[in-house]
């Protein structure tokens, strides 16, 4: 019985306040529905008398009755009184403007559109790889050999014996030498994924960029120019920078690049590890076993590739020291940028 | 690995270079430092304490009030240790001390109440060790007062470098030592042995087998006899904790002195333990189970290589010794194991146990097969000056598979090729002596290098060319600031998903990132979702199949921190089994896809001075969808259905279709689902595949000639039944009218009491031209009044009050 009166009510509700167009007629919606005569009243008194068992239920469906009634009156309320205040009101011009939200890329997102757009002005194209690759272009075209330790320097996420999360943006390499001939030139940058443990400087996945440069002459002095040149370009031109020799399955020489922290500037901080160096990117000229699983003449043709990260780049920048918050997508850190 | 620069200079003179020089040339030549502990620097204001008194801390039940002498004066000092004593030499520092490990400073300090004037240590205070168990005590017999860097000997500098995977050679100190001879251009001396061979003849006394010659090819021993087991001197002992070893007895700790010194594992078994005085090296055929001398029983997979004597199993080869074989205090005859293996099957046996020893770690990488006996003779050397006892006459060495230096040819004018920068021939020529490499330079621009074993990373002129650089320092390579730009096509794959995060964005939406390791239950929402084989956590085991449930988890997080009205979006890949598939062994059987999600939920407008409050609607999403698509010409080209009924994500929604195919689904998220968020407003999503929308042709823009002549509007209004849908009457005047009719479009809808119950008002306003001239308002009004009557008999609606 009571059940239906309320459904009964909601539908006359969303009836009658479709009429409501002023004040007055506001006031007479106000007196049929929630005066102490009014209809929501009458139905809370009924509902004294409801038989014990059904009472959650009916209570229940009343309370939801009572809300949407007050909502809906509140906001029609507040609609027209503020038609009125602005037919009334003198013209006060330190009113705050109306909101025209427009939102914003992730600060990832945007650090990334940063490093594209400087590669691209030195002409590299721009491609892109699965996530989800097999063992062959994620490790053994790179020159990870099966049972290798270079293999442990990256926790990997398998899905079965041959295909896995990819672990770094290396086998787009791969991908895309295989469907062209040199010259190439392009950045390649993705998502990667890492199975370790998370904590405020790691987490089970990150984003990187892959550099690539093939073709006759490539020289390890061209890898030093084009990535001193993106570090002025990105962090500035007063900074100090250093290559020093590391160790990547996939090139040879192999290199990594540090940066005078801009931290401390070089006296050595909790950062930079007290070494007033920050390491930025890894880099090397592509190993002929490379070229050799993509038959490319490793005689004829020289290369460079290089990577970097960059949750690391963004977090070093904007002076964030956890990279959770990335993935946490916290509407506030999303707005701040 | 840490190397203590003491003993490095065993092996090259360094005599006048700096420890921040010598630092700095190993992170420049590859050997990157993490750590320097100068001990002397970082002990400097440490002492010997002697703890005259010991009280309970009135205040608290594990603390102590210690007074502690340093020979001239006492201090009252809180020790929070359980094994601190009244009698005791401790490790002092005194206020201004600063502790190393957490760089802090000892000031004056009240600790519950009563005042502190220093700090008893323990050993992890000290970066001595992992140790917090209590804190060092030290020998009765120093004096309070004295220095620690004096009483303990730290008067080293601790250097750890991290070794990258392709250096097994820089795992010793004899490796390392090489490196800094040929970067300061030094002497490089190995140590020189001399073995008195005053013991039986070794033959007479042990055997050695090798069974699996492919995974073992060179076993090489010696056999000491008539040692005592006991305690290292203090030399050996303080070269062992000073790189983080703990010392066990002479012989253990001499294997691991050996093994820090040249980089071969050593194996030290107590030969009355072997059964029949004989070494068998094979693999295991079945299962086996083995002791390892960590008291701790390991299931082995067929076919790993062991260690035997004539009954049993007695170590995992490289891995780790058994229990039945170790040195106990009482041994008395010892034989050294001194071994090849391998580097493959070593580490196929490790990572199956996860087990990593010092052991496997080296062989693993690749051991020096050419540097065994040299290994054994000097254990057995360090054995019978240390433990006593005599070496056996003669050693064996069974070396059935002969490992040769390689030899490779390097071109000089190929290491400008390369690098862009000219090396000179002598400069080479050096480099590569200095590393341990002969090198014939009688061709003008090759020169012949042959690679000794203990570098097997080097197998290619590549591989020289890197050595070349490395030493003479990257540095020197110079930095051309300038590039040639071929002028191949350009091409930018991601420029499609650039402009869909541009147009989200001028929507007002937001872009968000989430993970794509999801539960079970979440990723098998919206598909057929793949496993990870090794996943961290129950959590995140699978992969997303939809970018909707991590969105709504995004929103469950934001509404718990009262984040409650959010417009989001997100661009990112999503994996499923294709149709029939369960299992990834090949490209065909799963799919990846780009998809983009849009959310929208809470309040549009929230409490503002100039508007009502209103909550973000399917409409909204809908307007959203169509502005979205408009800015990629798409919105005339796709087709729309839409679902009044739930299905298991929606309570209602609409789809976007492209010649019969689905490329996008979103409407009002049903209760159930939002349940399992404990999200408990109303979520409005739309999913798009990407990877669809970019394969649609771009459909082809042209110049629409701009409206010269006027155009004429007219509306209407009609009553119709509740279930008569926009869309229908929409479509029903666009194929009735004339062809001047350019647009209709709904502009106002309402229900009310007077127009009758399940009754409704839509109104249209129908817009008229022609591109080519002035319309007459007689060819209006006459279409006009066609569709009034067509709709109203159509539709069986009422015309209201024109």
């Amino acid at each position: 019985m009571l059940s239906s009166k309320i459904e009964e009510t909601s539908k006359e509700f969303s009836k009658d306040i479709l009429s409501v167009k002023n004040a007055e007629e506001l006031e007479k919606l106000r007196i049929k529905y929630l005066s102490r005569n009014g209809i929501l009243p009458a139905l809370f008194d009924e509902f004294k008398s409801v038989p014990k068992e059904e009472k959650p239920a009916a209570g229940k469906a009343l309370n939801l009755l009572r809300n949407e009634i007050t909502q809906k009156y509140n906001e029609l309320k507040d609609k027209l009184s503020a038609e009125s205040k602005r037919s009334s009101s003198k013209v006060d011009l330190t009113l705050p403007g109306k909101k025209y939200p427009v939102g914003s890329k992730h600060i990832l997102t945007q650090t990334l559109d940063e490093i594209k757009s400087i590669f691209k002005g030195m002409g590299f194209s721009v491609f892109e790889g699965p996530e989800l690759e097999s063992d062959y272009y994620n490790f053994e075209a790179l020159n990870f050999p099966p049972d290798h330790p270079a293999r442990d320097m990256q926790d990997t996420y398998f899905v079965s014996d041959d295909f896995l999360l990819r672990t770094h943006t290396s086998p787009v390499q791969i991908r895309i030498m295989e469907k062209m001939k040199p010259p190439v030139r392009a950045i390649m940058p993705g998502r990667v994924y890492r199975n370790e443990a998370i904590s405020a400087r790691s987490y089970c996945m990150f984003h990187q960029v892959e550099g690539l440069y093939v073709d006759t002459d490539v020289t390890f002095a061209e890898l030093k120019g084009t990535l001193v040149s993106f570090a002025h370009q990105f962090y500035g031109k007063e900074l100090k920078y250093r290559f020093r020799p590391s160790f990547f399955p996939f090139t040879e020489p192999s290199a990594e690049m540090d940066i005078t922290c801009f931290i401390c500037e070089g006296k050595g901080c909790k950062i930079c590890k007290d070494s007033g160096w920050l390491e930025i990117l890894g880099c090397g000229m592509v190993d002929p076993n490379v070229f050799d699983s993509v038959n490319y003449d490793s005689e004829k043709f020289t290369g460079y590739a290089f990577g970097m990260g960059i949750e690391r780049i963004a977090m070093l920048k904007y002076g964030i020291t956890d990279i959770r918050i990335f993935f946490d997508n916290d509407f506030r850190f999303l707005k701040q940028f | 690995m840490k190397v203590s620069l003491n003993w490095l200079k065993d092996y090259v003179n360094l005599d006048g270079i700096s420890t921040a020089e010598i630092v700095s040339r190993l992170t420049m030549s590859g050997l990157e430092v993490e750590d320097v502990i100068d001990q002397n620097e970082i002990y400097k204001d440490f002492i010997v304490g002697y703890v005259e008194e010991k009280n309970k801390h009135p205040n608290a039940d594990r603390l102590s009030v210690c007074k502690v002498s340093n020979g001239k004066e006492s201090f009252q000092v809180i020790c929070g240790a359980p094994n601190v004593d009244a009698g005791q030499k401790v490790v002092f520092a005194p206020i201004g001390a600063v502790i190393p490990a957490g760089s802090f400073q000892i000031k004056k300090a009240k600790i519950r109440g009563i005042e502190s004037y220093g700090m008893i240590c323990a050993e992890d205070e000290l970066k001595l060790s992992d140790d917090h168990t209590g804190i060092i005590v030290l020998d009765d017999k120093l004096e309070a007062g004295t220095p620690i860097t004096d009483a303990l000997g730290l008067n080293d500098v601790i250097i750890d470098i991290a070794i990258t995977p392709n250096r097994p050679d820089a795992l010793s100190h004899l490796g390392v030592a090489r490196d800094l001879a040929a970067l300061f251009d030094k002497e490089f001396k190995k140590p020189e042995i001399s073995i008195d061979e005053s013991g039986e003849d070794v033959k007479k006394i042990a055997s050695i087998e090798i069974d699996d010659t492919v995974n073992c090819p060179r076993y090489s021993s010696r056999v000491v006899t008539g040692v005592s087991v006991k305690e290292s001197p203090e030399w050996l002992k303080q070269r062992l904790v000073n790189i983080g070893l703990r010392p066990i007895n002479n012989v253990v700790d001499i294997t691991n002195f050996v093994m820090y010194e040249c980089g071969q594992p050593i194996h030290a078994f107590d030969l009355d333990r072997l059964s029949g005085k004989k070494i068998i090296v094979k693999s295991t055929n079945g299962n086996t189970n083995f002791v390892t001398l960590d008291s701790k029983e390991r299931e082995l997979l067929p076919g790993t290589l062991m260690i035997c004597d004539a009954e049993k199993d007695v170590a995992i080869a490289g891995v780790m010794g058994g229990e039945n074989s170790e040195i106990y205090d009482d041994t008395k005859n010892i034989l050294i194991e001194s071994a090849y293996f391998n580097p493959s099957s070593i580490r196929k046996t490790a990572k199956y146990l996860q087990l990593s020893t010092d052991a496997s770690y080296r062989f693993e990488r690749g051991t020096d097969p050419d540097n065994t006996m040299f290994a054994a003779n000097r254990v057995a050397q360090l054995i019978a000056e240390i433990a006593g006892g005599k070496v056996a006459k003669g050693s064996i060495d069974v070396y059935p598979n002969r490992i040769d230096e390689i030899k490779l040819t390097l071109r000089i004018s190929r290491v400008n090729k390369l690098l862009g920068y000219d090396v000179s021939k002598p400069d080479a020529v050096n480099i590569l002596q200095k590393l341990g490499m002969a090198v014939d330079e009688s061709s003008d621009d090759n020169l012949l290098v042959t690679v000794p074993t203990f570098r097997p990373d080097i197998e290619r002129e590549v591989d020289l060319i890197e050595e070349i650089a490395r030493i003479s320092g990257y540095d020197n390579i110079p930095s051309i600031p300038k590039i040639s730009i071929t002028l191949e096509t350009k091409i930018d794959e991601t420029s499609f998903t650039d402009k869909v995060r541009e147009t989200a964005n001028a929507l007002g939406l937001f872009e968000m990132i989430n993970n794509p390791l999801q539960s079970e239950e979440l990723a098998m929402l919206t598909g057929s979702a793949i496993k990870l084989a090794n996943p961290q956590s129950m959590d995140m085991a699978f992969l997303r199949t939809s970018l909707l449930t991590g969105a709504l988890n995004a929103v469950a997080r934001n509404l718990n921190k009262g984040e409650k009205n959010l417009a989001l979006f997100e661009i990112g890949n999503v994996f499923y089994f294709n149709e029939g598939k369960s299992k990834i062994s090949g490209f065909d059987d799963y799919s990846e896809k780009q998809h983009l999600v849009i959310l929208l939920t809470g309040k549009k407008i929230d409490r503002e001075w100039y508007a009502p409050v209103e909550h973000y609607d399917f409409y909204d999403l809908k307007g959203i969808i169509k502005s979205f698509l408009s800015k990629f010409s798409l919105d005339n080209f796709l087709n729309d259905s839409y679902y009044v009924k739930s299905n298991t994500i929606y309570e209602y929604y609409s789809r976007k279709i492209f010649n019969d195919a689905v490329i996008g689904e979103g409407g009002k998220v049903n209760k159930d689902v939002l349940n399992k968020f404990d999200i408990e407003q109303d979520v409005f999503c739309f999913e798009f595949d990407v990877d669809s929308l970019k394969n649609i042709p771009e459909p082809e823009r042209m110049f629409a000639e701009t409206l010269k002549f006027p155009k004429i509007v007219r509306d209407f209004a009609f009553i119709f039944d509740n279930s008569i849908a926009n869309e229908s009457v929409e479509s029903y005047i666009k194929m009735k009218s004339s062809k001047l009719l350019k647009s209709v479009r709904l502009f106002d809808l309402f229900e009310s009491k007077e127009l009758g119950t399940d009754k409704k008002s839509m109104a249209y306003q129908l817009e008229y031209f022609d591109e080519n001239r002035t319309l007459t308002e007689d060819e209006v009004e006459k279409d006009f009044k066609n569709l009034i009557k067509l709709v109203s008999k159509e539709f069986n609606a009422q015309l209201r009050g024109n």
